[in-house]
């Protein structure tokens, strides 16, 4: 049986404009009791000072979870708490968006507050020095010391774009954010947080007079100039060039990834996404790697793939919005797996990844996957926050709202059009493999010869599963010799 | 197709009790819910939503690792969620998921203390084929013996993704030391040594699906856009021979009063601030009684972002990045948890003392009606903004439901915050924040001076 997951259609109204040098993008829905803000600013990590990484996330926080020039941080909490409302940032590579949802009973309250926290921020120096010492002690304890998936992906995204805008965590870096001072924040704030750079989302049950009041306070902000960074081009790789991080662990998490020249604004982006929902769509058991590496062989708990950067908002296995990227990479994550296993499941994503490159999908593999995305895609949307939030993504993009436009791809896409954008796109010979370990320079020498990684099963397998074994336990991986280093952790996010 | 007409004969002769709940504006839930219980013992709860052509399906077993008795056995029921995908003779593990993902569906699985749940969101239009296949595994299970073992080993690397974060570890300690005998005395993934044996345990497992995967221990949970009428009947189709459990279920021990302090600490290895852990026992959850409604209020009171103790640790002195103090939902007598993040190991002993203060200040101080007012405001405002599509409300019936069995729970739990005074915060407070009746774990980085 077809069954089809029709998009929601409960916003009466959907529009983007310009207002002055703002965008406005606005989803009004009279139903809805809850109103929802995406206010986001065009600035990002890539716009840090040098010598000052993270002072874009440091800002943002300071806003949102600071005061205003009326109230305290105390006060500001002490009057949101009753409505049950909150305010969130992300701050990411290129966009800060602050994210603020109330019932519509404190409305006007509300957005007077969440306002004043961006239009008039307090700046006041007990909540630097809070802030300050949470973004210190999220990368010296959080990431290096506790949360080893996390440290894989990010220690990637760091090799990946070493000395590139993109090359240091949302956060920025122990130095960096050392080195940066109350002032420097009022100084960054004055630069970035113009209109020039504004784009104000707004959904729900609002009124249009609440909007005609926005548009009215925001243009407080300076005129400002459009400050989008020029990004170079992320480095070459040559072969797979190896990180492993050293750190005491009794597990091997593994990220790999390279640079790709698409995005959502690229046709060939959605093409892109079919290959890669049927190698490694994110927690399903639809992928490739998922069924090999944890179905067939029960290495681990979970192994997938990404197209783009790729995080996952809160409980959902849904990826968040707001955080659009100019350049994306595609990348491969394997939970940590024992070590004893590491090398062997390193071998087995790497080997899948090249017989996706040299195979392609089949016919029936693209239609299923198609079938799936279509349907898939509709539950991204499920709450007027995350659909605005991918509304403004959109903008972002230059391109029509991200659903309908892969739906639109989808319906007119072949077989041969995913085999031909994996031909353009991926690749399995060059990356970037970092790699979380407490038996680093053992791994690394095992890596390093070739050596055999056998692989012992709790119970019998299939003897189809032994015999792919004998190839992948030997499968010659295309290491770059000369580049593979042991890293230990604690060097790790220092400048 | 003679089982088929067997089957369609048996049907017509089901005993069901149907009724429908309408929404009350007394009552915080907001919509109406219908239930219907069949003869085996299955109960369908399913409520209309907004959700256009989406609905959200909930297959709610109340079983969990509080069911876990037998020693040797501890994770067994989050493993058995695990084997629930590995198929059946009329859908493989492979056709299982070739059917959900051709459906587009968001589907997983979660295990808890007390319950273990089967969750999808899709179309509308697939909800026939999701009750064939979601019945079809409930009722007809099957696995080789090697795929059972080969399971096991993603229940290691589960563990294993986890480990490198001490909260895992904290709470295995916490509740080792504060349970002598009742079986939250290990996590939902159970102990390590366990977990290494579970390839040993195929056996076991048949006695385990026997035991609890039965329809008078499960609820169906359905929100979203669906018509009643063919839902009933889909229910009765799929559902209605399902077998009603004959197997012997062994009780819960239950834990008797702790009598003294008990204090334990632990290190760990790679970088992390001090964490301080302090659980004191508390009843079990009960929508008819004060005393954990009260509790729910006290820790809005002393333990949200606007509390003092809050705002003294965290925004004030600094001395900590985060404080909180929560009793979860459970079906026997559990834990009031407060857990904070220490910035420097020398101040664990000043923030523990803030904490008993606080919680002295809660013994004898009454609060204000302006406070209490503000909490209220606040719990509700906060559930009802939760219930912002069909998964988020089917998880909350659902979490209700495997509680007490009623989800008129939903209504009575609020009903009673309403009720909850400041004479009734000082009571509980007096009652289960005593000394005798609390387990201490601190955790500190073992190379920390």
């Amino acid at each position: 049986m077809k069954t089809t997951i029709f998009l929601l259609t409960i916003f009466l109204f959907m529009s983007t404009a310009l207002s002055s040098s703002m965008r406005i993008v606005e989803m009004r829905s009279e139903k809805s009791p809850i109103i929802t803000f995406r206010i986001q600013f065009r600035t990002g990590s890539i716009n840090d000072v040098k010598g000052k990484e993270g002072i874009n996330a440091f800002t943002a926080y300071l806003i949102a979870q600071g005061g205003t020039q009326e109230l305290t941080y105390k006060q500001v909490i002490d009057k949101l708490y009753p409505w049950a409302t909150q305010i969130d940032v992300v701050a990411d590579k290129e966009v800060t968006t602050f994210i603020g949802e109330t019932h519509r009973d404190h409305l006007d309250n509300f957005y007077k507050i969440f306002s004043d926290l961006i239009l008039h921020p307090r700046f006041d120096v007990e909540d630097y020095n809070r802030l300050k010492e949470d973004g210190m002690n999220y990368l010296k304890t959080t990431l290096r010391g506790t949360n080893d998936e996390e440290l894989g992906k990010q220690a990637m995204q760091g090799m990946l774009y070493e000395n590139h805008p993109y090359g240091w965590t949302n956060v920025g870096t122990v130095q960096g954010i050392t080195a940066t001072t109350l002032e420097d924040i009022k100084v960054f704030y004055k630069t970035n947080y113009t209109q020039a750079n504004l784009t104000i989302g707004i959904a729900g049950g609002y009124s249009k007079g609440l909007l005609e009041r926005m548009k009215k306070d925001f243009a407080s902000l300076p005129e400002g100039k459009n400050n989008v960074v020029e990004l170079p081009k992320a480095n070459p790789i040559n072969d797979l060039e190896v990180t492993i991080v050293d750190k005491q662990s009794i597990a091997t998490a593994i990220s790999v990834g390279f640079p790709v020249s698409v995005t959502r604004a690229d046709k060939d982006f959605y093409a892109l996404m079919v290959a890669n929902s049927y190698f490694g769509e994110h927690r399903t058991f639809n992928g490739v790697l998922m069924n090999k590496i944890r179905g067939e062989r029960g290495i681990n708990y979970g192994d997938y793939s990404y197209a783009e950067n790729f995080i996952q908002d809160g409980g959902t296995r849904f990826m968040l919005p707001c955080v659009p990227r100019r350049q994306q990479f595609f990348s491969i994550w394997i939970r940590p797996t024992k070590p004893e296993d590491a090398h062997f499941s390193l071998r087995e994503a790497i080997r899948e990844l090249k017989k996706l490159c040299e195979n392609g999908l089949t016919k029936e593999q693209f239609e299923t996957t198609r079938d799936f995305l279509m349907n898939y895609s509709k539950l991204w949307v499920q709450t007027q926050n995350r659909r605005l939030g991918f509304e403004l993504d959109s903008k972002f993009y230059n391109t029509e709202f991200f659903v309908d436009r892969l739906e639109k791809e989808l319906k007119s896409m072949t077989v041969k059009d995913v085999n031909d954008v994996i031909k353009k796109h991926l690749q399995f010979k060059n990356a970037k493999v970092a790699i979380v370990a407490g038996n680093a320079n053992e791994l690394k020498e095992k890596i390093l010869t070739n050596a055999e990684s056998p692989i012992k099963y709790a119970s019998k397998v299939p003897d189809a599963i032994l015999e792919e074994d004998k190839d992948i336990v030997n499968h010659l991986l295309n290491i770059n010799k000369g580049a593979i280093k042991i890293v230990p952790v604690n060097a790790l996010f220092e400048k | 197709m003679f089982r088929l007409k067997s089957s369609l004969l048996f049907l017509s002769f089901l005993f069901m009790f149907v009724t429908t709940y309408a929404s009350d504006e007394s009552k915080i839930f907001p919509y109406p819910v219908n239930k219907v219980v069949l003869e085996n013992g299955l109960t369908l709860i399913s409520i209309p939503y907004e959700s256009p052509g989406i609905v959200a399906y909930y297959t709610v077993v109340r079983t969990g690792s509080r069911n876990e008795v037998e020693i040797g056995k501890s994770g067994f029921a989050h493993f058995f969620e695990h084997m629930m995908f590995r198929g059946t003779e009329k859908y493989s593990a492979h056709a299982y998921n070739d059917a959900v993902k051709k459906l587009g569906s968001d589907a997983n699985a979660f295990t808890d203390d007390d319950w273990t749940a089967y969750h999808l969101v899709a179309s509308s239009s697939a909800l026939e084929t999701i009750m064939d296949i979601e019945s079809d595994r409930f009722k007809n299970l099957k696995y080789a013996e090697e795929d059972f073992k080969t399971e096991a080993g993603a229940i290691m690397g589960e563990y294993n993704k986890s480990y490198s974060n001490p909260m895992l570890s904290m709470f295995e300690k916490l509740q080792d030391a504060a349970f002598t005998t009742h079986t939250y005395k290990h996590t939902t993934i159970g102990f390590l040594d366990d977990i290494k044996d579970m390839p040993n345990q195929y056996n076991y497992s048949l006695q385990f699906f026997d035991r609890w995967y039965r329809p008078d221990n499960c609820f169906l949970v359905v929100v979203g856009d669906f018509d009643q009428t063919k839902l009933v009947d889909l229910t009765k189709k799929y559902y209605g021979d399902w077998k009603r459990g004959t197997a012997k279920r062994p009780e819960v021990p239950q834990e008797p009063p702790q009598t003294a302090e008990k204090v334990i600490s632990m290190t760990w290895k790679t970088p992390t601030l001090p964490m301080l852990a302090i659980g004191y026992h508390v009843p079990a959850f009960n929508d008819r009684e004060v005393d954990i409604p009260a509790l729910d209020v006290l820790s809005q009171l002393y333990f949200s972002e606007s509390s003092s103790l809050f705002q003294k640790l965290v925004v004030e002195e600094q001395l900590v990045d985060f404080v909180d103090g929560s009793y979860q939902n459970h079906r026997d007598p559990w834990l009031f948890v407060v857990l904070s993040r220490i910035k420097d190991k020398t101040n664990i002993e000043k923030v523990q003392n803030a904490i008993y203060a606080a919680l002295d200040e809660a013994k004898t101080k009454p609060v204000s009606a302006e406070q209490l007012a503000n909490v209220k405001s606040h719990m509700k405002y906060q559930f009802a903004m939760g219930l912002n599509n069909a998964d988020a409300v089917a998880v909350t019936v659902g979490n209700y439901l495997q509680i007490t069995g009623d989800h008129e729970s939903i209504n009575r739990i609020y009903q009673m915050y309403a009720k909850v005074s400041a004479e009734d915060i000082m009571t509980v407070a007096k009652k289960y924040f005593t000394k005798e009746n609390r387990t201490i774990l601190t955790l500190t980085q073992e190379d920390s001076k």
